[in-house]
This record gives structure tokens, C-alpha cells and sequence, in this order.
């Protein structure tokens, strides 16, 4: 019966150990707690019905079999709750020190501090004993660890200055994560750019590395001569100057702070508002006006006084973004589908489908700077026609009867590149007979101060636009019939600003206002419906309004 | 009448040019006002030989040309292009064409410096950031974060 007795013992330390593991558990977490419990269940039950078992064979059979399979159970309850121990662990020190706490969960306390945490835990968890025992070894590896411990967990709430100093034991640690940090909150824009200046043109490396680095003389050129290169970029091409803003960051940095550039620009007539026209430059067809008497004529920046930065705005450069301005780089685009039904077939008495035909046209604007306009209604894709698009090609295009050569040459120099040095496709040639010549002008503010009796206005068109707007645009071509003429008023609108867009080009839309046709021998007006119609969207073609 | 004077490259070498050529430099013109001219060497020493002369050669075609008034930047302003000798001049290396860009500036040769400043900017438009600086061996100091926010600002402009 020593065998039993031997049993029975076991048995008892066994149930004791299994009670008191399930009560840890339960203190840690009540969902933890039912698994735990629910884990050595089984295994009190085999235990108990091994005593039921009076054979000694048995009993010893029974014994390995506890031995075997109930002891990884308890091993299993072990480990679970040293696992939930570990989870805590995790938890409390995750906001203090990251790269700590992976090292420290898996690892047994050696240091008196780290001890002392443990048993803070164990106590937590409701475990008193284990906790002692940490306790114990932690005030005999040292007698002040509980100072250390509050210094190291408590410090905040009444210590500030010791976080730089323990910020000082890892500058390292804090450097890393500080840079990231940046990336991830950019500067705002202005003061990235700001902290562009003085910056050096940087060479290239070299193309094998330890070989000399390719020259880069224009790295040794001075900022004032450097601002004359990007001067001349600006007044061959506005869009190349932008271009080069991404080159690197000295570029950028007199991109945005050379505002000379930018006044320049304003004051250019090719791109800028000097080359705009408040009345109209030109007459009925696009042939330039030679006035006798020099009208004083409006413009938002007199030649004769000194230019000065308009109100609400604080620099050149929003000048020339934001001033309502008409580019003669391009051409302006509105793209119109609408669809109609088509016409079922009379053979059919039941139609399953009824057809819808889908019709795309396109109107197009070209602007040239000497007040002329070339407008064309057509179906043809702008790939076929847009490059071909000029008064020179409009006129060649046109039936031989009504040809006739007016002395443009000189008004058109962005055409060169156009059509007349190559052969213009007759797919463009056709599309370019319906092509209708005219003039342009932008609103003044004199619109308003003729007397009502005028009659180069539509009688509607106040109504419209009952007062001066200075994104209005007037465009006045011939019509399809020789005695009509044709008024456009069109107003300047810009891209919506999105998210990947913050800072689209300005006035780069024209919207309809209103279309009217005006008949010349009956002094009639007449106006045409805008239901379809959308508006122009400008788009740069190559070579156009430059040099 | 038209005296000789001598100018003194960086690199020591005295080149012998007429007086009315070298004043197209209203550096030399305003020492020879100030100083008189005693027929001492004038020291140009910013500029070395070859590219003193190269400067020399450009004043020597240019001598009859109107002297421009220097405050009027508007006759600059209207005019981009080069005439034809000037683009031929102007076939060098880019290591001169800066040379000559950085002389002309020192000697204040305005004319010459625009010609210069007009032929960098020939090279500059048309091309992408990328060709720019490919042709000027320039490095791309933008991380990909500070070029996109750059472009998004300035995308404004490249319409």
C-alpha cells in the first residue's frame, strides 16, 4: 500500500498545483480563466477515476498514464499562463520602450529591477506568491529597487527633466525615429522651398564610381546670372520655366522667389497681359485695325506707369497664375456628345432594340495674339485637325471661288510650325472648309458705360452678364452664310482643385455664356441654344505661340 | 587714334587689343576712365587666356555695334533670338560657353553675357527636368516626396 500512499500524495500536490493555476488564471482574465479551467478538467477526471481502480497494475499503469498525458496538460495550463503573463508584459511596456519588450518577454528576470517588475505583475495577477519570491530576489540583488522601478515607470508624472537625460542615453533610438517622422509630415510648401536657398547647383556623380564627376560649369555661375538664364527660359516659354523648377532645388527656389521673372512675364506680350486685348485689335475677319487716332484704350497695366502688384494679391508670380489671361500656345477644345434616337426600321412592327446613335463634335478655338481668332465646328477628332488648325490653312481650305490672300503673314508667327511646311492631310482640309476667321478681345470694364442703343452687342447679352466680369471673353467670327455674323461671350474658368491637383493652371476653361448669330441685312439678332454645349478646355500643341 | 592697350590674362599672357574693342567692357572702360591710360598692362584677373581671347574676338565683331544704355533692359527683353555669328560664336563647349558666361558678367559685357544667357536657355527649353539635367550634369537633389510636392505647387505654370 506504499504505492497508493505514494499516489494518493501526488494526487493531492497535483490538484493543489491544478486549483492553483486555474485561480491565477482567473484573476488574469476571466475569458483566459474558463479556457484554463476547462483545460485540466479532463484530466482531474482521469485522476480521480484512477482511484476508483483498486488493482496495483493498475494504479501503476495509471500512473504512467498521469505521468504521460496529464502532465503535458498541466505543462499546456503552464504555458498558457505564463503566455498570458507574457501578453500583460507586452502590453505595459509597448507606449515606454519598443525594442525592449520582445527581448524581455521571452528571457527569465536577471536584474534586481527586472525582478521587481515581475513580481509588480505576478502581484497584479492575484499570483502573491510567485510574486514574493520576486520580490525577494529583487531587494536582494538590490535594496532601492523600488525607488528604480518608480523612477524608471513613475518619472513622468513628477521627474520631467529626466526624460531628455534618458533621452540623451539613446540619441540614436530618437534620431531614427525622428526622421521618418518628417517624411511623413512634409513641410508645408512655402518653407520646403525656403529652405531651398543658397543651396548649390549639385554636380552628377560620376558615372563609375571613384571616377571623376562630369563638369557642371553652370554650378559656377552666380545667382544673378543664373536668374537671367531662367529669365530668358520664362520669356521663350513660360511651361519650360516650370519644367525646370523640377530640375533640383536652387532651380526650384528662384522659381518661386524671383518674382522679376514673373513681372516680366506679366508685362510680356506674347505670354503675359501686355498681349492681351480689351477692344478689338482686328476687324470682322481677323485683319488688324490701323487706327487713325490712338484711342486711349483700357488695360490692367498701363505701359506709361509703373507697375504695381493689383490689390488682393501679393506677388507677380499669382499675377500671372490668376489674371484672366488667353494663351496663344494652343488651342481650346470643346468636346460635345449627345446622343438621339435613331430611326427604327420601318419593316420591323415590334422593335426589340430602338437605336440610339451617340454624336461627338468638337469646336475649336485658336487665338492669336494680334487680336485674330480662327473658330471650327466639326466632327473630326482633334489627333486629325488640331495641328493643322491656322487662318492660312482655313483660307487654302476654302473653295477657290471665296479664296482670297490678305496680307497675314506677319500676324501669324506660331504657324510656321503648323501647317505649311508639311502637307496638310485632306482629312484636316476638309474638316478646315467649315473653318470660320474672326476676332477676339477680353471684357473691359467700358463695356458697361456705352449707351444702350448699341447695337454691335447681341440685346441680350446684358442680361447674361449684367455686370463686368474681367474672365469674359467676346469672340466675333463670320458665319456659315456671308451675311451672318456670328458673337460668342465666353467667360475664363479654371480646373477644380483636387487632392492630386492642388494647384491646377488657372483660366485654362472657357465657359459658355451665350451665341448669337446676327444677320446683316435685316439687323436681326438671334440666339443659339447652348443646350449640348461644353466648355473649351485649353490645350497646349506644339510649337504654337512660340519662337 | 585708336590706341592699343594690353590686357593681362589670369594665367599671365598679355594680349594686345584696340582701345575702342576692349571698352565694349564697361569694367575696362571705367578703369580707363578713372585710372587714364598710363600703357601699363590692364590685369584681367578672373580670366584666363583662352577665353580672354575668345571674349576679344566677340568684342572685336561687335565694335560697331550701338552701345546699348544699360538700364534699358527692354531692347533685351523683347528680342530671344541670337543672330547668326553670335550662334556660331557661341558653338563651344559648355565648359567655355560658362566661361565666357562668367567673363562676360565680370567684365560687364552685357551683351555678351545676354547672348550667353540666351544660349543656356536654348538648351533649356523643350526638354524635361530629366534632359535638363542630363545635359547639364546636374544631380537630382529632391527626394521622390519633395519633387511631387514641388511639381504639385508649380503645376500651375506648365500651361
Amino acid at each position: 500500500m506504499e504505492d497508493n500512499a505514494e499516489l494518493e500524495s501526488f494526487r493531492r500536490q497535483w490538484r493543489e498545483e491544478v486549483t492553483r493555476r486555474t485561480k491565477s488564471a482567473a484573476a488574469t482574465s476571466s475569458s483566459e480563466a474558463s479556457q484554463s479551467a476547462a483545460a485540466p478538467s479532463p484530466a482531474v477526471a482521469a485522476a480521480n477515476a484512477s482511484s476508483k481502480l483498486p488493482s496495483r497494475r493498475a494504479a501503476g499503469a495509471r500512473k504512467d498514464l498521469a505521468g504521460e498525458s496529464s502532465l503535458p496538460n498541466t505543462v499546456a495550463t503552464e504555458e498558457l499562463t505564463r503566455q498570458i503573463e507574457r501578453l500583460r508584459v507586452t502590453h505595459e511596456h509597448t507606449e515606454t520602450e519598443e525594442d525592449v519588450f520582445t527581448r524581455r518577454a521571452q528571457e527569465e528576470p536577471e536584474s534586481a529591477l527586472e525582478h521587481f517588475e515581475r513580481a509588480v505583475e505576478k502581484e497584479a495577477a492575484g499570483n502573491l506568491g510567485d510574486s514574493l519570491q520576486h520580490y525577494r530576489k529583487a531587494y536582494r540583488l538590490d535594496a532601492g529597487v523600488d525607488k528604480a522601478y518608480r523612477n524608471k515607470h513613475y518619472s513622468h508624472s513628477w521627474k520631467k527633466p529626466v526624460q531628455p537625460a534618458l533621452d540623451d542615453l539613446a540619441p540614436s533610438v530618437k534620431e531614427t525615429s525622428a526622421v521618418p517622422t518628417e517624411e511623413q509630415i512634409p513641410l508645408p510648401t512655402a518653407e520646403l522651398i525656403e529652405s531651398f536657398a543658397c543651396l548649390p547647383v549639385p554636380g552628377a556623380e560620376p558615372l563609375i564610381e571613384g571616377d571623376v564627376p562630369p563638369p557642371c560649369p553652370i554650378a559656377n555661375i552666380p545667382s544673378e546670372v543664373l536668374i537671367e538664364v531662367l529669365r530668358h527660359v520664362a520669356l521663350m516659354d513660360p511651361a519650360a520655366l516650370a519644367r525646370m523648377s523640377l530640375v533640383c532645388k536652387r532651380f526650384a527656389y528662384h522659381f518661386a522667389h524671383e518674382q522679376s521673372i514673373w513681372k516680366d512675364l506679366c508685362q510680356h506680350v506674347e505670354f503675359g497681359l501686355q498681349g492681351m486685348h480689351y477692344t478689338f485689335a482686328c476687324d470682322g475677319v481677323g485683319h488688324p485695325l490701323h487706327k487713325l487716332d490712338q484711342v486711349e484704350q483700357y488695360t490692367p497695366f498701363p505701359v506709361n506707369v509703373p507697375a504695381e502688384i493689383p490689390k488682393p494679391l501679393s506677388s507677380w508670380s499669382q499675377v500671372f497664375q490668376c489674371y484672366p489671361r488667353i494663351r496663344f500656345t494652343g488651342i481650346y477644345i470643346s468636346t460635345v456628345n449627345y446622343s438621339r434616337p435613331g430611326e427604327i426600321s420601318s419593316f420591323q412592327t415590334v422593335s426589340w432594340n430602338s437605336p440610339i446613335h451617340i454624336v461627338t463634335y468638337y469646336r475649336y478655338l485658336r487665338f492669336y495674339p494680334d487680336g485674330s481668332v480662327v473658330s471650327l465646328l466639326t466632327t473630326t477628332e482633334p489627333v486629325d485637325v488640331v495641328p493643322y488648325i491656322s487662318t492660312e490653312n482655313v483660307l487654302a481650305a476654302r473653295p477657290t471661288t471665296h479664296k482670297s490672300y490678305p496680307r497675314h503673314a506677319s500676324s501669324d508667327q506660331g504657324h510656321l510650325h503648323g501647317g505649311s511646311t508639311e502637307p496638310v492631310p485632306s482629312v484636316a482640309i476638309n474638316a478646315l472648309k467649315h473653318g470660320l476667321r474672326g476676332r477676339w478681345r477680353l471684357a473691359s470694364p467700358f463695356d458697361f458705360a456705352d449707351d444702350p442703343e448699341d447695337h454691335s452687342a447681341p440685346p441680350s447679352a446684358i442680361d447674361k452678364s449684367p455686370s463686368f466680369d474681367p474672365r469674359d471673353v467676346i469672340v466675333e467670327t463670320e458665319g456659315v452664310d456671308p451675311k451672318y455674323r456670328y458673337t460668342m461671350h465666353l467667360s475664363l474658368r479654371s480646373s477644380s482643385v483636387t487632392k492630386a491637383h492642388p494647384n491646377p493652371p488657372r483660366n485654362t476653361k472657357l465657359a459658355w455664356r451665350g451665341f448669337w448669330s446676327y444677320n446683316q441685312m435685316t439687323d436681326d439678332w438671334g440666339e443659339f441654344g447652348l443646350r449640348n454645349d461644353r466648355p473649351y478646355v485649353f490645350r497646349r500643341v506644339r510649337g504654337w505661340g512660340l519662337k | 587714334m585708336s590706341s592699343q592697350i594690353t590686357l593681362t590674362s589670369s594665367d599671365g599672357v598679355d594680349i594686345s587689343v584696340d582701345r575702342t574693342v576692349a571698352e565694349r567692357s564697361i569694367l575696362i572702360k571705367n578703369m580707363l576712365e578713372d585710372l587714364g591710360d598710363s600703357g601699363e598692362p590692364i590685369p584681367i584677373p578672373n580670366v584666363n587666356e583662352a577665353v580672354l581671347k575668345k571674349v576679344i574676338e566677340w568684342c572685336e565683331h561687335h565694335k560697331n555695334d550701338p552701345v546699348t544704355a544699360t538700364d534699358d533692359d527692354d531692347n533685351r527683353r523683347k528680342t530671344t533670338d541670337i543672330d547668326e555669328w553670335d550662334q556660331k560664336f557661341m558653338q563651344v563647349d559648355q565648359e567655355m560657353l560658362f566661361e565666357i558666361i562668367l567673363a562676360a558678367n565680370y567684365l560687364d559685357i552685357k551683351a555678351l553675357l545676354d547672348v550667353g544667357c540666351k544660349t543656356v536657355a536654348n538648351m533649356i527649353k523643350g526638354k524635361s527636368p530629366e534632359e535638363i539635367r542630363k545635359t547639364f550634369n546636374i544631380q537630382n537633389d529632391f527626394t521622390p516626396e519633395e519633387e511631387d510636392q514641388i511639381r504639385r505647387e508649380n503645376e500651375w505654370a506648365e500651361e
